[in-house]
């Protein structure tokens, strides 16, 4: 497969995990390492002298070539974000940085107004920007100008299982984008995954589908698989639809002939 | 031996006089690798963290990563 350039970063695997909602830190790493993701998200808590053996920071760190985006989650405004990306690169030591801003709990809606003037300050402090944004063609475009590496718009709501009910608003961003589009938010099955890989996505960002799933291991994997499959049908040139059937056979009327 | 008051993680805490940050990670049971610290909303990097000493009403916060999507 064709390399994912993230700044500086190639990565040869184009699914993207949410290290979230798993029902132990054991099950989380077994997924991320099954899936062959190179990416993966974390977020900032405090510390809880009760939960110090949840650390998943050492596990994750001991995974071959894996590199870590933590993201702003808490955050309620773009000052929140920055103080948040600065905190995590000097934890983690990774560039990336995924801005997320939701200030209200009900929709978890990313805030256009706040994520893209964290954005300009990050990018221009050199961090690889990753802006978790509405489905918005218009937003996803200044924030491309402002410096970031890709843009993340939602499929639905955070967590929702709604899938990509934003596809038609990402298609209009992936023909405007001179930079990476990734679908991140909402996704609940494989063929949605593949279904924006083939829409024209160069990867996808998946938490819930993963974490909630029976099987989070054989999610992660089938996952991993369906990204592959929708990205290399894009790259294959889907066939065209039509309307109308378009024989596959031929269809000389010998059959009926009198004898 | 004297003790001081600090803000932890939002919560009033009292500490001894004169201990450091390090000081204040080991006795909370933190390994100084895994966390981020800010006092008074400045970062504290590992290598200036049993130097540097905590002063009455210092707001501290220990951070980690969780899991998050």
């Amino acid at each position: 497969m064709d390399s994912l350039r993230l700044g500086t970063y190639t990565f040869s695997s184009r699914l993207i995990l949410g290290t979230g909602k798993f029902s132990s830190t054991s099950a989380m790493i077994e997924a991320v390492r099954v899936s062959g993701t190179q990416l993966v998200t974390v977020a900032l808590r405090r510390f809880n002298s009760q939960q110090a053996e949840d650390d998943l920071f050492g596990p994750l760190s001991a995974i071959e070539g894996l590199t870590l985006m933590p993201n702003t989650s808490g955050a309620a405004t773009a000052k929140e974000a920055i103080k948040a990306a600065h905190i995590s690169r000097e934890l983690s030591g990774s560039p990336f940085i995924k801005v997320e801003i939701h200030p209200n709990p009900h929709h978890l809606m990313p805030d256009p107004i706040e994520t893209y003037e964290a954005c300009k300050i990050l990018a221009a402090e050199g961090f690889i920007v990753m802006p978790y944004i509405p489905a918005d063609p218009v937003l996803a475009k200044r924030l491309e100008e402002v410096g970031c590496s890709s843009v993340m718009p939602l499929g639905s709501a955070i967590g929702s299982g709604q899938g990509l009910a934003t596809a038609e608003m990402i298609r209009l961003i992936i023909r405007e984008s001179n930079i990476p589009v990734i679908v991140d938010a909402g996704l609940r099955s494989p063929s949605e995954a593949c279904a924006a890989m083939e829409m024209g996505c160069e990867a996808v960002l998946v938490n819930s589908a993963v974490a909630v799933a029976r099987d989070p291991a054989a999610m992660a994997r089938s996952f991993a698989k369906a990204v592959e499959a929708g990205f290399e049908a894009r790259n294959a040139g889907l066939m065209p639809r039509s309307g109308a059937a378009v024989a596959t056979s031929p269809l000389t009327s010998f059959l009926g002939a009198a004898s | 031996m004297s003790t001081i008051g600090i803000i932890l993680n939002g919560e009033r805490k009292e500490v001894p006089a004169g201990a450091s940050v390090a000081d204040l990670l080991n006795s909370v049971g933190a390994e100084s690798q895994n966390v981020a610290v800010v006092v008074n909303e400045r970062i504290v990097r590992p290598d200036a963290r049993a130097s540097m000493l905590l002063q009455e009403n210092d707001q501290v916060e220990i951070l980690v990563f969780a899991g998050g999507g």
